[in-house]
C-alpha cells in the first residue's frame, strides 16, 4: 500500500557563499491518513526545510530540489507546476508555523484572514466564507467566536493565535497538515491544550500530521512514528515508543537522555542536565564521513570516512556504522 | 471588578489599526492645526465664489492698487488691474488640483515599480531600479519643463509632468518596504493558505506598507503644489487657467508691488505647511513607537 504522503530520496541543496550546500542528503519519508509522523532534531538539522519543501515554499534560487520526488497521492510534487501548487497549498495540505505573534497579518481581522483563506479554495462568498470563519474558530476552542472574528492579531494571546491559525490550517480539511514547532513559542499548559487540539482535529478530519520539533515530550504525547534528523539525512525512523524506549543511533540515545526527569534524583547531589557536547555542524563543512562523528563518543576510523545508510536493524532503521558493527 | 474587566475589554475590542492611527491622530494638536487650515483652505477655493463673484482675468480697476484703499478690492489690484481676492479664489481650485493629480500619478507609478521590484527581485529588480535611477538623476524641473513644453501645457500635462519627475523617491521607499515586509511570516503564511503572488503584493505587503507610504503621500501633494508653482512661474502654467503660481509669475517683475506677490504666496505657503503639518502627524500616528505617549 502506497502512503498518502511519501518523500523518497529528497535532496535539496543551497547556493550560499560557501558554494552549493546540501540541507537536505537523500530523505525518505512518508505519513500515512490519520497518522502522525513526528520529525525531531536539533535547530538546522533539515526539518523545516523538509516541511517547506513538501509545501514548495522553498526560496529558489537560492534553494534547488535536487533531486528525488514528493509524491501526495501518487501526484510528485516536485514536477508540480506553481499554478498546482497553489491549489493544493491550503487545499489538499496546510502549514502551521512556529511564531503564531507573526505568523497572522497585523492589519486584517482574524476572521476575515481565515475568510480570506477559504474563499481562496472553496466557491463561496464573502458572507458565507465569513459564517464557517467564526463556526472554525468556535470549533478550534475559541470562546465567544462571533466577537472574536473581528479581533486583530495583535488583540489575542499567543494560545489564541495559534488556534487561530489552526483554524485557517484546516478550513479546507487538508489532508496533510504540517505542523511546525506549532508550539515552541507557547506556555506548557498551552502547548498541552495546542496538541490536544491537533489530535481531536486529526480524529476528526482523519488528516495525516507531520509534526516538526525538538520537544521530545511533544512526540511522546502525538508521533505514531518519529524520524530522526541529522545535518539533513534521517538517522532514525521507527514507532515513537520505539525510539523513546529503545533509540540506537548515538544522536537519537543523546536527545532521549536529554529530556530531564521531574523528582528523578538518584544522588544527594543534583543532577546535572544531560547534554550533547558540540553544534550540529555548518552544512558546508561536512565531510566525506558520517556528520555526528565529531561528537559521537563511539566514533571509529570508518565513521569519518564513509557516510552510513539507514538499514534494517533489529528494531528500527538506523544510519550508524557504530549500530551496525554492534559495538553499541 | 468583573465588570471593570469587561469594560476594559470593551474597550480594547475593535480597534482597528488604522482606528487606532486616527485616536493617535486627534490627539496631536498641529495636526488638527493643519486638517482645520487645509479645510478652510479647499472650502474657500470650492465655495469662495458664491460669495465673492468676480473673473479673475477681468481687468476691473486701475493697475496696483495696493490692499485696503479700495472697499471692493480689500486686497487690491495686479499689474493689469485684476482683482487679486478673484485670482486667489480661482487660482486655488486649479493648484490643488494639480498638486494632488500630481501626488496620485506619483504614488501610482512609485507603488508599482516598487512593489514589483522589491516582491520579485533578481532581474525584475534590477531592471526597474535601473530605470528608476535613470529618472532620478534627470535634473526635476528642467526635466518637467521639457515635458511640459512637449505636450502644450494644461493641467493634466502639468500634473503628468510632475508625476512622471517625481515617483522615484516614492520607488525606493516601497521597495525598502516590501523588501523588509516579504521576509516576515505573515507573507510565508499566506503562501501556505495558496494566495498566488498578486494576491500576496496588493493584499498582504501594502497594506501593511501603507503607514510610511501615506505620510509620503502627503508631502508629495506639498511638493507638487510648490513645482505647479515654479512652472506657471516660469510661464509654464495653463494659459487659460488661473494658478497661485500664475499670479506670482505675472506679477514678478513689478518690484515695487509688493502684494500681488504675496498674498498668493502665502496661499501656496499656508496650503504647503497645512499639508505638511498632517503628514507628520500621520507619521507619528502610525509609528508605533510613539503610540505609548
Amino acid at each position: 500500500m502506497s502512503s498518502l504522503l511519501e518523500i523518497e530520496d529528497l535532496r535539496v541543496t543551497f547556493n550560499t557563499r560557501y558554494g552549493e550546500v546540501t540541507a537536505l542528503d537523500s530523505v525518505s519519508l512518508q505519513v500515512n491518513e490519520g497518522e502522525t509522523l513526528g520529525v525531531v532534531g536539533e535547530s538546522g538539522c533539515g526539518k523545516s526545510i523538509t516541511a517547506l519543501s513538501v509545501m514548495g515554499l522553498i526560496p529558489m534560487p537560492p534553494g534547488r530540489v535536487a533531486g528525488g520526488a514528493i509524491r501526495l497521492n501518487g501526484e510528485d510534487l516536485t514536477q508540480a507546476s506553481e499554478r498546482r501548487m497553489q491549489a493544493l497549498r491550503g487545499g489538499e495540505m496546510a502549514m502551521i508555523f512556529q511564531e503564531p505573534m507573526t505568523s497572522l497579518n497585523p492589519v486584517f481581522t482574524v476572521g476575515a484572514q481565515i475568510a480570506e483563506a477559504i474563499m481562496l479554495h472553496q466557491n463561496v462568498d464573502r458572507s458565507q466564507a465569513m459564517r464557517r470563519a467564526v463556526a472554525l474558530l468556535d470549533r478550534v476552542g475559541i470562546p465567544s467566536p462571533d466577537q472574536r472574528a473581528r479581533d486583530y492579531p495583535h488583540q489575542l494571546s499567543g494560545g489564541m493565535r495559534q488556534r487561530v491559525m489552526i483554524a485557517m490550517a484546516v478550513s479546507c480539511r487538508p489532508k496533510v497538515l504540517i505542523a511546525d514547532e506549532p508550539t515552541t513559542a507557547l506556555d506548557v499548559t498551552v502547548q498541552a491544550q495546542i496538541f490536544d487540539l491537533l489530535n481531536e482535529i486529526q480524529r476528526e478530519y482523519g488528516s495525516a500530521i507531520i509534526l516538526i520539533t525538538h520537544d521530545m515530550g511533544a512526540i511522546s504525547e502525538m508521533a505514531d512514528r518519529v524520524a530522526v534528523m541529522y545535518a539533513g539525512r534521517v538517522i532514525e525512523e521507527a514507532r515513537a515508543d520505539d525510539v523513546l524506549d529503545f533509540p540506537q543511533h548515538p544522536y537519537a540515545r543523546g536527545l532521549i537522555s536529554c529530556i530531564p526527569a521531574l523528582g528523578k534524583r538518584d544522588g544527594g547531589a543534583t543532577d546535572m542536565l544531560a547534554e550533547i557536547p558540540g553544534v550540529v555542524p555548518p552544512l558546508h563543512l561536512l565531510g566525506a564521513g558520517c556528520a555526528f562523528a565529531d561528537r559521537c563518543a563511539a566514533r571509529a576510523p570508518r565513521c569519518e570516512l564513509e557516510k552510513p545508510h539507514l538499514f534494517a536493524h533489529g528494531h528500527h532503521p538506523v544510519a550508524c556504522h557504530a549500530v551496525e558493527e554492534g559495538r553499541l | 471588578m468583573l465588570s471593570k474587566a469587561t469594560a476594559k475589554q470593551a474597550e480594547f475590542q475593535a480597534e482597528s489599526p488604522a482606528l487606532e492611527a486616527w485616536r493617535m491622530f486627534r490627539r496631536n494638536i498641529p495636526a488638527l492645526i493643519g486638517v482645520v487650515m487645509l479645510s478652510v483652505i479647499i472650502l474657500a477655493t470650492l465655495y469662495g465664489t458664491f460669495f465673492y463673484a468676480g473673473d479673475p482675468f477681468d481687468i476691473v480697476w486701475a493697475p496696483q492698487e495696493p490692499p485696503g484703499m479700495t472697499p471692493e478690492f480689500p486686497l487690491g489690484t495686479d499689474y493689469l488691474g485684476r482683482d487679486i481676492i478673484a485670482g486667489l479664489l480661482t487660482g486655488g481650485g486649479p493648484t490643488l488640483a494639480v498638486g494632488s493629480a500630481a501626488a496620485a500619478i506619483t504614488m501610482g507609478i512609485g507603488i508599482t515599480m516598487g512593489a514589483l521590484a522589491g516582491y520579485y527581485g533578481g532581474w525584475i529588480d534590477n531592471l526597474l531600479m535601473r530605470i528608476t535611477e535613470f529618472f532620478q538623476v534627470l535634473p526635476a524641473l528642467l526635466f518637467a519643463m521639457v515635458l511640459v513644453t512637449l505636450f502644450s501645457p494644461s493641467l493634466l500635462t502639468i500634473a503628468m509632468a510632475i508625476g512622471l519627475v517625481s515617483w522615484p523617491q516614492t520607488a525606493r521607499l516601497t521597495r525598502a518596504e516590501f523588501l523588509k515586509i516579504k521576509q516576515l511570516e505573515y507573507v510565508t503564511a499566506a503562501r501556505a493558505i495558496g494566495a498566488r503572488n498578486r494576491r500576496i503584493i496588493w493584499k498582504v505587503i501594502l497594506p501593511n506598507a501603507l503607514p510610511p507610504l501615506i505620510v509620503s503621500a502627503t508631502l508629495t501633494v506639498g511638493v507638487a503644489i510648490l513645482f505647479e508653482a515654479g512652472l506657471s512661474f516660469l510661464g509654464l502654467g495653463d494659459p487659460n487657467v488661473m494658478s497661485w503660481g500664475r499670479m506670482i509669475g505675472a506679477n514678478r517683475d513689478i518690484l515695487d508691488a509688493w502684494w500681488p506677490v504675496t498674498f498668493p504666496g502665502l496661499a501656496i505657503f499656508f496650503t504647503v505647511f497645512s499639508v505638511s503639518l498632517i503628514g507628520d502627524g500621520l507619521n507619528d500616528a502610525f509609528n508605533p513607537k510613539l503610540r505609548e505617549r
